[in-house]
């Protein structure tokens, strides 16, 4: 009886890793698959029949290096897409805050309306961006790129945060009073470390969101002073050179790692539950 | 530490009342408790003096000086939640020093401070711990710690127990009573749980649908009950209230006749009389009915006798045992019987 209960358990743990490694494989092969484009030649990117054990090759990591400035648009891309997560953080928290602890008028219309900007093409507003930046001397530089990205993530940040806020119990903050703190004391040294998992999950999404930009990094990044990942991917589909898969592939990846390095970092607060504890269960 | 008055107090939202017109004195190192069922103002009251709630009229003075306009922070009064409300980032110990900080007293007397309250209820070992670490006892523990360390002007506590299992609620029920004795600070206490309330208050104040119905202590609610609220909730089982008409002096109603009461009060009246008044007599009782239920429970019998369509509950000794739908007789103590009037519900004397 107890070993047929054993035996039954040991299935369902076998089973249940079958599951998860055919997900984690149907996740990871086109990543893999990518990173092997990178780093085979480009004669056997493009053939009739599938090459299953391509040949190891580094012409394209030489080429993205030496033909290229990568590290500049390396570089640019982690600038940008810190700069832009701060600004969105600074701005973001105490709106949050707002919108969720305080009672006003149009309170609710407000955060529908901050959520609404995610709602049109993006494409709309370019020409008025690109005009607004001209005017303010901002084209071509990483600034712009922090302020743009800052812009296009800050709605659904604002809006993360906030639910992550709505959940932290009102008992915290009444005590928090009692106890003798103000409101800054108390969104600094309450709420702040109580929503970091939320904190944490907004900052990744809009991370991932600010590598795969592409159309407002165009507009505005003219020379390789402001070039990014992304739109460096543009410049391996033109030219005499047609499109060179592998360089593309190899930046794509390249792109690809900081964000997956940084998840892999953190995905412990990634989940919630800093909560647990704090008030009843 | 500090005097509290609550003069003509009043909380609406809109049309809704929350409380009304409450007026309460409660002196200095007294332990009082706010009684009565859910959403009958009671918390509100007690979240309007910690400043977490405005009165919307009335005037909420401590130690002599009005509070309205002085904000919770400023307010000097310590708060325990019904859900503990432990900072979930923070070790026991950061828990407990909070007030400390927020209050600018000297870092160097911090960690005697902390260990003095942690000590006072018996927690020094989980310092380093972090709230989701603890057991609900625990963190309830830490919650009372945090508010006793900094030595407020007055101790406000909301539900503390109610998440707690009845045999650790009976020990830091004992705990609370021994801390606000030694500490000797003014208490506000409020719960549901009319055993909490019988043994830790010095006084009791019953409120239902936002008003007052009696102030006074733990005896004087329990053997002189204003009305038929107040009779009705105080008391495990409660007072049984029958309905009917007094005619000089006799008290009929289906089943049961009491002769020998004050002549003044004719008309609808309802009778009110403890189960522990009631004896089961072999006949010739006040009451005749059938029996409906019997409920051994070691010290005692619950019996409960059907008499007409009413319920009535009677403590027998523990070895009263009868059948089910036999005959019973029920005599009251004739000076224990309360008289109500049935319209108002209040006591008639």
């Amino acid at each position: 009886m107890a070993s047929a209960r054993k035996r039954s358990r040991g299935e369902s743990l076998a089973l249940r890793y079958a599951i998860l490694g055919a997900w984690a494989l149907f996740c990871l092969v086109p990543v893999l698959w990518f990173l092997s484009i990178g780093l085979r030649p480009r004669t056997e990117i493009i053939t009739p029949q599938p090459i299953y054990f391509p040949t190891f090759s580094l012409d394209a990591w030489h080429m993205i290096w030496e033909d290229w400035p990568m590290g500049k648009y390396l570089r640019n891309s982690v600038l940008a897409i810190i700069g832009s997560v701060i600004i969105d953080l600074v701005l973001a928290i105490p709106a949050a805050y707002s919108l969720s602890r305080f009672e006003y008028k149009g309170r609710d219309d407000i955060g529908f309306y901050i959520l609404s900007t995610r709602m049109m093409a993006p494409a709309i507003v370019a020409v008025p961006i690109f005009f607004l930046f001209r005017n303010f001397g901002l084209l071509d530089t990483i600034w712009a790129l922090m302020l743009i990205y800052a812009a296009i993530n800050l709605s659904f940040v604002t809006w993360i945060i906030r639910s992550y806020m709505l959940d932290i119990p009102k008992e915290l903050e009444d005590a928090a009073k009692t106890d003798g703190a103000g409101e800054l004391r108390i969104l600094w040294e309450i709420i702040i470390p109580a929503i970091l998992p939320g904190i944490i999950t907004a900052s990744v999404i809009a991370m991932i969101f600010a590598i795969n930009e592409f159309l407002f990094t165009l507009l505005i990044a003219s020379t390789p002073d402001a070039y990014t990942m992304s739109v460096a991917l543009a410049n391996f589909t033109g030219g005499s050179d047609g499109v060179i898969y592998n360089a593309i592939a190899l930046v794509a990846f390249l792109a690809f790692l900081p964000v997956f390095l940084v998840v892999v970092l953190i995905q412990k607060h990634l989940s919630r539950g800093l909560t647990m504890g704090a008030v009843k269960g | 530490m500090a005097r509290i008055q609550l003069n003509n107090i009043q909380k609406r939202w809109g049309a809704v009342w929350g409380v009304r017109d409450v007026n309460l004195d409660i002196a200095d190192e007294e332990f009082v408790v706010f009684l009565g069922p859910s959403g009958c103002g009671k918390t509100t009251t007690m979240r309007m003096i910690a400043g977490l709630e405005e009165p919307s009229e009335g005037e909420i003075v401590m130690d002599g000086e009005v509070m309205n306009d002085i904000d919770a922070r400023d307010r000097d009064v310590a708060m325990v939640f019904q859900g503990y409300a432990l900072y979930p980032n923070m070790t026991i110990y950061e828990n407990i020093r909070f007030p400390l900080r927020m209050r600018g007293v000297p870092k160097e007397q911090h960690d005697a401070l902390i260990r003095r309250a942690a000590g006072l209820v018996e927690l020094v070992d989980y310092l380093d711990r972090k709230p989701s670490a603890l057991s609900g006892g625990q963190r309830q523990r830490a919650a009372l710690a945090r508010a006793i360390v900094r030595q407020p002007h007055a101790f406000l506590m909301d539900e503390p127990l109610s998440n707690l299992d009845a045999k650790l609620r009976q020990h830091m029920r004992v705990q609370i009573k021994h801390i606000q004795r030694e500490l000797k600070i003014t208490t506000v206490y409020v719960t549901h749980d009319q055993i909490e309330a019988m043994t830790l208050a010095d006084r009791i104040v019953i409120m239902d649908k936002g008003a007052i119905q009696q102030i006074g202590t733990p005896d004087e609610i329990y053997n002189d009950p204003a009305n038929t609220f107040v009779a009705n909730f105080i008391g495990a089982p409660p007072m049984n209230l029958i309905a009917g008409r007094m005619e000089q002096g006799s008290f009929t109603a289906p089943g049961v006749r009491v002769d020998g009461l004050p002549a003044k009060h004719d008309g609808k009246v309802t009778l009110g009389v403890r189960p522990e008044d009631c004896t089961v007599t072999a006949d010739g009782g006040h009451l005749s009915g059938s029996v409906y239920g019997v409920e051994p429970t070691g010290d005692m019998t619950y019996l409960t006798i059907k008499a007409d369509d009413k319920l009535i509950e009677v403590k027998a000794h523990r070895d009263y045992r009868a059948d089910l739908n036999s005959d019973a007789s029920v005599g009251f103590d004739p000076k224990r019987i309360y008289l109500f009037d049935t319209a108002s519900g209040q006591r008639l004397r």
